[in-house]
């Protein structure tokens, strides 16, 4: 018996495209539809023996479980997520956890009852133990932002361990000793990476950790502002900050320069993300800019694989994006070419 | 209207030297190259041991050379009678030289200083024999080697750079910080001009320098590069023929340009042409000084992200007066362009991608880029 993948390879389309003949003729040029029909026709194949070997309850939706709607870096992946999700027909559920586990929780079940497709977790407080229905039922799953749990699950996911470090080596090549960390919301495994890689960029440079210059934020403007709040009073001040992510950097920078602070010439500050609002500050911030957009292309198209695979177990996908240092103007670097290259001299 | 600048403290009355080559290779050269107009000559690099110089050792054509020529061929000692006329002349002489370590550069370099040099540029950048391997392309050793130098004279340094590196701005960097006074850059770029199919030989026996007009692109990125991360005189060279490449390098920010090739192929009379274009130039805008156009180019210069995209066609600033020319319509990669029978040129503004190709290759400027209507 001649299957769906047979008929793909005879008529040289992809197995998507033939499971849209069956599915949703309408998305496809009737050119396309005639040549499969044919095809079809010719092995004699029938779409009910397609029907036993693929399951067409499929709902042709896919959800995507962000913690924070506010934060303009998720909105990135939701629409690197939209964008493939839309060029492939599916519909996605957006659902926001508000950093919270048994919202996410709830999440997932709700999804699970409503048939989805396939599940894209960016930043998830979920445990081991929370995976159990999805694994059971096989739903296609892609972790997005951190590989928290193993190699078996794909995952697209870039290092905020490095990312940390390379923004805090940068501070600390460009002379400052005293450099003040604001963090964000510690239940978050990748702020605890971006904790890891300020100090460990500290002590490779034989520098103390020093607990009063490490105020923890909640991820948003406000506890940015708050945070240097608290560090102007310190004394002496710190000579620059590293913001856990740009929100954060940019309450600090409102905070330092309410209180008559110039940046870079007193304090300089670098944040985290490279969202679009941080050139548009005064100064404009340097940053570690992270592909979140590409990440959240790439995570769709790799669910979207595995929901259209006929294969039983597809081996896991584990996709790592480099984070890279955006050099502008509030690091108090000296030499333009730097912001250009994006590399320190 | 005044030309003067200055190199790394020292007054010259235009920005035109001669740089390191034949051109600059006697006494007697570099007089000849001072009367036609040049302000300061840099010498042929020298060096302790002379390297014998192999037999073809030039080729070129259309304004590109590639040389195989390895440094001066005189000794160290007749440099001090070459150098001695030229001061004689009233000249302004800037030694190049190259050495194997830090402690014989410095040796060299005090040498030549005695001689009566008036600047050092070392010469660490030639793509052959040993300048761009050893000392050329290693920051640390580079800052090493300028610093003994620095130490070692008291006229000020120059350090040549090549752009046969991935590490231009940190080579700068190393200079600056080790006390150099200046930079000047490119030296020739590691080539193979050709192969004669027929023999099946390369031009040259070995890998060689290239020169002249091509390599102005090149020269003009790694001086806007050193020029954005130094503090530091910089001499702008490569590939200069006419007046306004040496307002290019100016306005990218270089102090002073070097040229050589366009001097080989068209000889000494393009000194005078150049300057006398320039002061022209200078006169019909109404600048006294080049203090005033330079680095304004440099400043424009923007990272990718600092780019705002603009919603830009091309549109037809005039009709196009050029009834045999299609050069437009067959450049258009995205086919927006297409000349009609009766000679009129039109752009397809939904198929125009604003790409700008149209705009550099109409020889009568009948493009602009619009914000689409
Ligand atoms: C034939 C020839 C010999 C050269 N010899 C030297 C040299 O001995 N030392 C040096 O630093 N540069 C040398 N150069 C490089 C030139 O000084 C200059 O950096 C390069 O040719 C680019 O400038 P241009 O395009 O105006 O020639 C030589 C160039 C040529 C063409
Ligand atoms: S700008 Fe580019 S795309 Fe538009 S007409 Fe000119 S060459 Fe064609
Ligand atoms: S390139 Fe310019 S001159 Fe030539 S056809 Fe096009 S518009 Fe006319």
């Amino acid at each position: 018996m001649p299957n769906i993948r047979e008929v793909a390879r005879r008529a040289g389309v992809s197995v998507a495209t033939v499971s849209r003949v069956l599915n949703h003729p309408e998305r496809v040029s009737p050119k396309t539809k005639e040549h499969i029909d044919r095809i079809m026709k010719e092995l004699d194949f029938s779409p009910n023996v397609f029907a036993r070997s693929l399951n067409l309850k499929r709902s042709h939706t896919v959800g995507l479980v962000i913690p924070d709607i506010v934060n303009p870096q998720y909105m990135e992946i939701a629409r690197g997520v939209e964008q493939v999700a839309h060029e492939k027909g599916y519909n996605l559920l957006l659902c926001n956890t508000e950093k919270s586990r048994s919202k996410e929780q709830d999440y997932i079940r709700m999804l699970i009852d409503k048939k989805i497709d396939g599940i894209i977790l960016a930043f998830t407080l979920l445990q081991e133990e929370d995976f159990e229905e999805i694994r059971r039922k096989k739903i296609p799953l892609v972790l997005f932002g951190q590989n928290i749990l193993n190699e078996n699950i794909n995952s697209v996911y870039s290092d905020f361990r490095e990312g940390a470090y390379l923004a805090v080596s940068h501070l600390i090549s460009l002379g400052f000793r005293r450099i003040a960390y604001i963090g964000g919301d510690g239940d978050h495994l990748e702020n605890r990476d971006k904790t890891l890689g300020y100090t460990e960029a500290l002590l490779s440079e034989g520098i103390a950790v020093s607990k009063e210059l490490m105020v923890e934020g909640a991820d948003d403007v406000d506890s940015g502002y708050l945070a240097a709040l608290k560090l102007l009073k310190l004394s002496p001040l710190p000579d620059a900050v590293f913001a856990a992510n740009d929100l954060m950097a940019m309450g600090a920078v409102d905070a330092l320069k309410a209180e008559g602070l110039r940046i870079p010439h007193d304090i300089s500050v670098i944040g985290y993300d490279n969202i679009r609002m941080a050139s548009l500050l005064e100064p404009k911030l340097t940053t570690v800019s992270w592909p979140v957009y590409k990440m959240g292309l790439i995570s769709a198209r790799i669910l979207i694989e595995e929901v259209e695979s006929d294969e039983e177990n597809p081996p896991a996908q584990n996709i790592y994006l480099r984070p890279r240092l955006k050099i502008r103007k509030s690091c108090g670097h000296e030499t333009r070419v730097s912001e250009i290259f994006d590399q320190p001299t | 209207m005044d030309l003067s600048c200055e190199l790394m403290g020292i007054k010259l009355k235009n920005p035109l030297i001669i740089s390191s080559g034949p051109l600059t290779r006697s006494g007697e050269m570099m007089i000849k190259a001072l009367d036609a107009g040049a302000s300061a000559v840099v010498t042929e690099t020298i060096l302790n041991e002379i390297r014998p110089n192999v037999r073809p050792r030039l080729t070129g054509h259309d304004g590109a050379l590639q040389n195989i020529r390895l440094y001066s061929e005189y000794s160290l000692e007749e440099w001090k009678r070459q150098i001695g006329m030229v001061k004689e002349h009233g000249g302004v002489v800037i030694a190049n030289i190259l050495a194997h370590s830090p402690s014989e550069m410095a040796f060299l370099g005090r040498t030549v200083e005695r001689y009566g040099a008036d600047a050092l540029e070392l010469g660490i950048s030639s793509p052959h024999g040993e300048g761009l391997s050893v000392l050329g392309c290693d920051p640390p050793n580079l800052y090493e080697t300028v610093r003994k130098v620095v130490e070692a004279v008291n006229i000020p340094v120059m350090v040549k750079l090549s752009p046969n590196v991935n590490n231009l701005a940190a080579l700068a960097k190393a200079a600056e910080d080790a006390g150099a006074d200046g930079i000047s850059a490119i030296n020739t770029i590691r080539s193979i001009l050709g192969v004669d199919i027929n023999s099946m030989s390369p031009f040259l026996p070995t890998y060689g320098g290239y020169s002249g007009d091509p390599i102005r692109p090149i020269g003009l990125g790694a001086v806007a590069t050193i020029c954005q991360t130094v503090n530091l005189s910089v001499s702008g060279i490569g590939g200069i023929s006419r007046f306004n490449h040496l307002l290019e390098y100016i306005m990218l920010g270089a102090s002073t340009c070097q040229l050589q090739s366009a001097l080989i192929f068209k000889g000494l009379g393009v000194i005078g042409e150049i300057l006398e274009d320039l002061r022209g130039w200078m006169e019909s805008k109404g600048y006294n000084s080049l203090d005033e156009v330079r680095g304004k180019a440099l400043n424009r210069l923007k990272s990718f992200d600092e780019i705002i995209l603009e919603p830009k066609v091309a549109m037809m600033a005039k009709n196009c007066p050029r009834p045999g020319c299609s050069l437009c319509e067959t450049a258009c990669i995205f086919g927006a362009v297409e000349k009609g029978r009766d000679g009129k040129v039109q752009v397809d503004t939904d198929k125009c991608t604003g790409c700008g190709l149209c705009l550099s290759v109409c020889p009568e400027t009948c493009f602009t880029l619009e914000w689409k209507r």
